[in-house]
């Protein structure tokens, strides 16, 4: 290729042809970013044009109905409160435990590795599969009361438990050997340095994965299926043992209603429940710009 | 109820126990290195030594309680007057239970009446007997934590002693779940398979659970169709949708764009990721199904329904395109950057360097990644609940309704029927299929990323 003409018209060509494919290559990618947007941008528009307009007061502060213009959320949103809450005290203080146990103290055994395996397999199982085990152990074998807050809780808080500790994990491994080292120097024992140094420094980071976590509690049905809590509920719980609706729940029996005015109802429920779950990731995003510390 | 109320009355004793240890402790400061551990681990151990028993006694007595009663109520005079069979006498019991709790509950048989009140007595006499030696069992811990408290005494040592207890027995957790799962799917779908002959089952091509009542009860529940059903739209559909998408996404925000445009898109991309799957299968019944229909009719095709594979799968895609994209992301970022310098140094334009030197490097962890994301296609429930249809077919037409194993699992476990019916427990067997394929692909995806990352390093 040594007699090669840079300067003839077949080179400039080339040249003008691999231009225009890299051109092409890059209008692809970009296409496709734009075509997954739009898609949500459709899906956002197609609720909020059927949604908004049943958005007021009665419809946040009402219980569900067979009659769709009295029809409302409070019912299913303190259910969610209640299934979350039972979530959250389960499955953030196990979830830190269990992360500072695995990446602090743990030999190196073959236990260990069980945990391990179990842990990155239990986040990738299909959340019906949890709602498989909820409705066999809790309700068939411990007889906790079908479709109440405490066996849904109990069985997302099993959903939730390795995300965080995979998250903790992760924040607790970003914290520079530096910090522990100068603790267990003056003094401290290894407990006090991972209890007093180490957790208070990986806390933002263990909490934007719980919240992260919560938020995908939230927006679940299908294990939450599996455990009956699909009842028409028309007084909301009053406490965790009583039987009770969740926010995604109620939007799926919303949608099965074949009365045309509930297509409101389920889209404004929708809104709602979007609008939670982007607060809840707003705080996450915010927690991890604010406190992250880059070592 | 005076458990719940017992259990608090033990977290009260345990804040008192350590404001008191500590109190006494600090009585024992005679100046530096006079005392082994600080006041505060003093609290911390009695405040154990008062929870822990008291728990331990709390979760036992839970567990006997139930029966002690029940003994309780038979032994009554009233119960003497209870059907022999075992079937009704635990329905009876069951319903006298609900009035016992809830004075308005419904009951259908008259004896439930009679017994709500031994049923209460009996509670309300247990419960009593069970808040007393929970009580004791804290006062006694409470006691022993107390005459421990010397300055010489290691409380530190055993606080974290305790400590490192509480830290294991979280993390046994994972393998508890993983255990739960496995044993719970095994043993319902055992009992299924006592009916249904486990060949009959994954090789039959006929899917009716509903008419359980024919000649062969093995004809009825063949789950070749749904298997199809389940592959068609989560592992072909969704991913001719989700690939190319989510591929093209990570190359452009990763090659191409500059930060800040990364920033932005990056966030809004994994919104698809986090918009709930209730939400994914509305706007599929909603708007993507009968658009699809209204093509499908468009091209002449005779009498489209509502509910298609085509829907569902396709909502599917979108929404895996972020997991394919940041898993492709990730398996871009892997491959070192002297590999794609040298290709651009040799003259060659960015997509050709992307079409082949950096994609044939990453293949092995995008080829992982789509399996994890296959993984999670093929146990997405909602989608396919509210979008794909009922109805267990054969075929590759996808304007057509198809079923799957996650719809069917649904479908069999949220009707009225009693539990122990070869139909529900078919939900178990397929969600043992679920689960083991979903673990295969896992654990090979996941040996694939690590190896793959190994290589690069």
């Amino acid at each position: 290729m040594s007699n090669h003409n840079w300067n003839s018209p077949e080179a400039a060509k080339r040249i003008a042809q691999r231009h225009a494919s890299e051109r092409r290559f890059k209008l692809l990618g970009l296409g496709a970013i734009a075509l997954s947007l739009s898609f949500l941008a459709l899906l956002l528009f197609i609720m909020l044009r059927n949604g908004l307009g049943g958005l007021d007061w009665a419809f946040l502060s009402g219980s569900d109905s067979t009659n769709a213009s009295v029809a409302g959320i409070w019912g299913a949103a303190k259910g969610s409160l209640l299934t979350m809450l039972v979530t959250l005290l389960l499955s953030f203080p196990m979830g830190v435990l269990s992360a500072i146990y695995l990446e602090e103290f743990a030999p190196r055994s073959r236990w260990i590795e069980w945990v391990e395996v179990s842990i990155n397999n239990l986040a990738a199982v299909p959340s019906i599969i949890f709602g498989l085990l909820g409705l066999a152990v809790f309700i068939n074998t411990l007889h906790l009361p079908r479709s109440s807050p405490l066996v849904g809780g109990l069985t997302l808080a099993l959903m939730t438990f390795p995300v965080i500790v995979i998250s903790g994990r992760n924040a607790i491994k970003a914290v520079p050997p530096s910090i522990r080292d100068a603790a267990l120097a003056v003094g401290a024992s290894k407990v006090q340095a991972v209890f007093h140094h180490v957790l208070p420094l990986a806390l933002p980071g263990i909490l934007t994965g719980t919240i992260i976590g919560m938020a995908r509690a939230l927006g679940e049905t299908a294990p939450l299926l599996m455990i009956g809590m699909r009842a028409f509920i028309v007084t909301p719980p009053g406490g965790i043992t009583d039987p009770s609706s969740v926010l995604p729940m109620q939007i799926f029996l919303w949608s099965d209603e074949i009365d045309k005015a509930f297509v409101q109802n389920t889209s404004a429920a929708i809104i709602v429940l979007l609008v939670f779950l982007l607060l809840m990731n707003g705080i996450a995003i915010y927690l991890r710009n604010k406190f992250e510390v880059r070592w | 109820m005076i458990l719940t109320a017992v259990l608090l009355a033990v977290l009260g004793l345990s804040l008192v126990g350590w404001f008191a240890a500590r109190g006494r402790a600090r009585l024992l400061y005679k100046g530096r290195a006079s005392m082994h551990s600080m006041p505060a681990y003093h609290g911390w151990h009695m405040a154990l030594w008062i929870f822990v028993p008291a728990l331990l006694c709390w979760v036992v007595w839970s567990a006997i309680m139930p029966g002690l009663v029940d003994g309780a109520v038979m032994a009554d005079p009233v119960a003497a007057s209870l059907p022999a069979d075992e079937m009704q006498r635990s329905a009876i019991l069951a319903e006298a239970k609900a009035i016992a709790h809830d004075p308005f509950a419904v009951a259908f048989n008259p004896q439930a009446r009679n017994l709500a009140e031994p049923i209460k007595a009996a509670e309300t006499r247990f419960g009593f007997i069970g808040a007393l030696l929970v009580l004791i069992a804290a006062l006694a811990g409470g006691g022993y934590g107390f005459t421990r408290i010397r300055a010489g005494f290691p409380a530190r040592n055993r606080v974290e002693q305790g400590v490192m207890a509480l830290l294991l027995a979280a993390s046994l957790m994972a393998i508890l779940t993983t255990f739960g799962i496995v044993a719970s799917l095994v043993f319902e779908a055992g009992l299924f398979f006592k009916d249904v002959s486990p060949i009959a089952f994954l090789t039959g091509t006929h899917w009716s659970p509903a008419s359980t009542m024919g000649d062969n009860i093995n004809d009825n529940f063949g789950a070749v169709p749904l298997f199809w059903g389940t592959i068609y739209i989560g592992a072909i559909i969704a991913m001719v949708v989700a690939i190319p998408l989510g591929l093209m996404s990570a190359i452009y925000l990763t090659q191409y764009a500059s930060s800040t445009v990364r920033k932005w898109l990056k966030p809004m991309l994994e919104i698809l990721a986090g918009v709930p799957t209730v939400v994914y299968g509305y706007f599929a019944a909603l708007t993507v199904a009968p658009m699809i229909r209204d093509f499908a009719a468009s091209l002449g095709v005779p009498n489209p329904s509502t509910e298609s594979a085509l829907a569902a799968g396709l909502v599917m895609g979108v929404m895996i395109i972020p997991f394919v994209s940041s898993m492709a992301d990730d398996a871009l970022a892997a491959v070192p950057r002297a590999m794609s310098d040298g290709s651009l140094a040799l003259g060659a334009t960015r997509s050709e360097t992307i079409k082949k030197v950096l994609l044939p490097a990453a293949l092995p962890g995008i080829v992982a990644g789509i399996m994890l994301a296959v993984s999670r296609a093929i146990g997405e429930t909602m989608i396919v609940v509210m979008a794909a249809g009922a109805a267990a077919r054969l075929s590759a037409n996808p304007l057509s309704s198809m079923t799957t194993v996650t719809y069917q699992i649904v479908q069999m476990l949220t009707g009225d029927q009693e539990f122990n019916s070869p139909k529900t427990l078919s939900a178990f067997a397929l969600g043992l299929v679920l689960f083991i394929v979903t673990l295969i692909l896992n654990i090979i995806a996941l040996r694939v990323v690590k190896r793959f990352r190994e290589a690069y390093e």
